[in-house]
């Protein structure tokens, strides 16, 4: 069965989704075993690509198990992404999409802007239905306040 | 029991060296205040010499004093500050953090400036200055810049202030060997503004009983009785500035930690140094990278923070992915222990916002200055009194004397 197009743009939305609603065992089911995460930005200070996270599947894994026992931003993140390009070849896509993160207050609801970047996206197209095999999230944005522990 | 007002807002039954009013965080006179007693008279840590390696490069820096400055390596290798300003009409000279240059030539009415200083171009100088005005009378305002403490760029608004050395002392002898081992090189910065007091965040790096808010330092070290973690001692030195005794961390305690076996020049395996200086100024060197947190002030509930990773100037590409690798486990802004040592600041500032009638701080521990011992706040805020002429517990006992002699 062929993966089309479409299929690829709702992965990415999936994942947004699943991230959204704190679903990680959600998330990891629609990436690939050999899945690595990503998070970099560049640093025009230094003129220099800063890599903030670089784990594989199951470093990802236990990264998230362990979130429970540390302090966390209780605030809930809502990420935005729109696909911009997807490009198809053989078993694999890349996708790139713009990315909006916003940040909403559990105490009163204001919703402000946390970040923005990209996603650069690897997906597998084999085994008849479209896996997240890398995502690397670019981001713009440097100054995150205060931070947080939830991948974007 | 819970207290009433009046009891809530009584002072501690504890030496006055052992409690803070909490106005010394959110008091905007006593903020003016820091600026000219402090800020405008201490050494700032401004860059790394890394970050500007050849002729002409230059970073910016936004003094906590209230000066925007720019620092330039100059046509001998030299590092210079000046303030980013144009004699002229007061513009801003350079208007991105980094760059290069063979002169800095303001937009505005493109005057030129060498990277000594000196005014080398004022288009149409004759027809519209004749011989009142003069080049070389316009040069640029240099600021007193010294590198050194493992090439770090340090600048001191006062012309009259100590010599750096003097300043810091032997309080980062103890880390010397380390900074000192070969040439650094940022790999890292980032800012994080939060709305909270300068000396909040700078006590989660002066005092470790917080470390009760870190899962990851719990894991990897307090619960550790092999560690050293209840040996490690807090040394003060004159300057308001403290070392923190080195321990043996356990990363592999921890799941996820994605740590390797990479150590740094001097340090012993899984070693763990940190120097705070005066005013806000961190040197942490964690086994395989070496953190630098400099925080500017903008206002009593406003902070610039400054996170800076350094390795090897040597490193290769694999060794620098793994000393990004082992930072971001807790440093970077997804990483375990910044994250949350940025909310508990943070909440501190909320909690004691200026008339939201906050209780006294406490720094009240005492255990032999090891590490849950509170006295490297209890140093910090004696330096704190010593150089404001108040209390850090009765910041205004002056005014009250002032007011019964009126």
């Amino acid at each position: 069965m062929t993966v089309n197009r479409t299929e690829v743009e709702e992965l990415v939305y999936e994942t947004c989704l699943k991230l959204d609603e704190k679903d990680w065992k959600g998330f990891l089911d629609l990436c690939d075993e050999k899945f690595n995460y990503r998070v970099s930005a560049y640093a025009p200070e230094i003129r220099n690509d800063m890599t903030w996270l670089d784990r594989d599947r199951a470093e990802v894994e236990e990264f998230i198990g362990m979130l429970p026992k540390h302090n966390t931003d209780p605030n809930p993140l809502t990420r935005h992404a729109q696909v911009w390009k997807v490009k198809m070849a053989g078993d694999r896509a890349d996708v790139v999409s713009s990315l909006q993160v916003y940040r909403t207050a559990l105490n009163g609801g204001a919703t402000e802007l946390f970040a923005v970047g990209k996603y650069y996206d690897t997906v597998a197209l084999d085994g008849g239905r479209p896996r997240l095999l890398a995502r690397h999230v670019k981001l713009d944005t440097r100054d995150l306040g205060w931070g947080t522990h939830l991948p974007l | 029991m819970s207290r009433n007002t009046a009891q809530w807002l009584a002072k501690p039954k504890l030496p006055p060296t052992h409690y803070a009013d909490p106005a010394i965080y959110s008091d905007p006179a006593l903020f003016d205040e820091e600026k000219a007693k402090i800020f405008r008279k201490v050494w700032w840590l401004a860059c790394h010499e890394s970050e500007l390696p050849n002729p002409g490069d230059f970073r910016t820096y936004h003094h906590p004093g209230d000066a925007e400055l720019v620092m330039v390596r100059g046509d001998d290798m030299k590092v210079r500050t000046f303030f980013n300003i144009c004699p002229h009409r007061g513009n801003l000279l350079v208007y991105t953090p980094s760059g290069s240059v063979k002169n800095f030539v303001c937009i505005f009415h493109q005057w030129a400036f060498n990277v000594r200083g000196d005014c080398v171009d004022i288009p149409r100088e004759k027809p519209g200055y004749q011989e009142r005005v003069c080049k070389a009378d316009l040069g640029l305002k240099e600021v007193r810049t010294e590198v050194g403490f493992g090439g770090f760029v340090w600048v001191n608004l006062d012309d009259n202030a100590p010599s750096l050395r003097s300043e810091i002392g032997a309080a980062l002898d103890y880390m010397l060997p380390e900074l000192e081992a070969e040439p650094l090189q940022t790999f890292w910065y980032y800012q994080a503004r939060l709305k909270t007091n300068f000396k909040l965040i700078h006590d989660t790096n002066s005092e470790f009983y917080h470390d009760y808010l870190h899962v990851y330092n719990r894991i990897t070290g307090m619960l550790k009785p092999d560690s050293g973690y209840f040996q490690r001692k807090y040394t003060p030195f004159p300057n308001g500035h403290a070392s923190v005794g080195s321990m043996v961390v356990s990363y592999d305690s921890y799941k996820s930690t994605g740590r390797s076996e990479l150590g740094w020049p001097h340090l012993p395996p899984q070693g763990w140094k940190l120097v705070d200086l005066f005013p806000c100024i961190t040197i942490n060197l964690r086994t395989s990278v070496l953190r630098i947190d400099t925080y500017i002030p903008i206002a009593p509930n406003d902070v610039i923070l400054e996170f800076r990773a350094l390795g090897l100037k040597s490193d290769t590409p694999e060794i620098r992915r793994q000393r990004e690798k082992d930072a971001a486990v807790i440093w970077s802004p997804f990483g375990r222990n910044l994250h949350e040592d940025l909310l508990a600041s943070s909440g501190q500032g909320i909690a004691m916002a200026k008339g939201s009638q906050p209780m006294y701080v406490l720094q009240a521990r005492e255990e032999d200055a090891t590490i849950h011992d509170e006295v490297g706040m209890r140093h910090y805020l004696a330096e704190w009194s010593r150089r404001m002429g108040r209390s850090s517990a009765d910041p205004y006992a002056t005014e009250r004397v002032g007011a019964r002699a009126a």
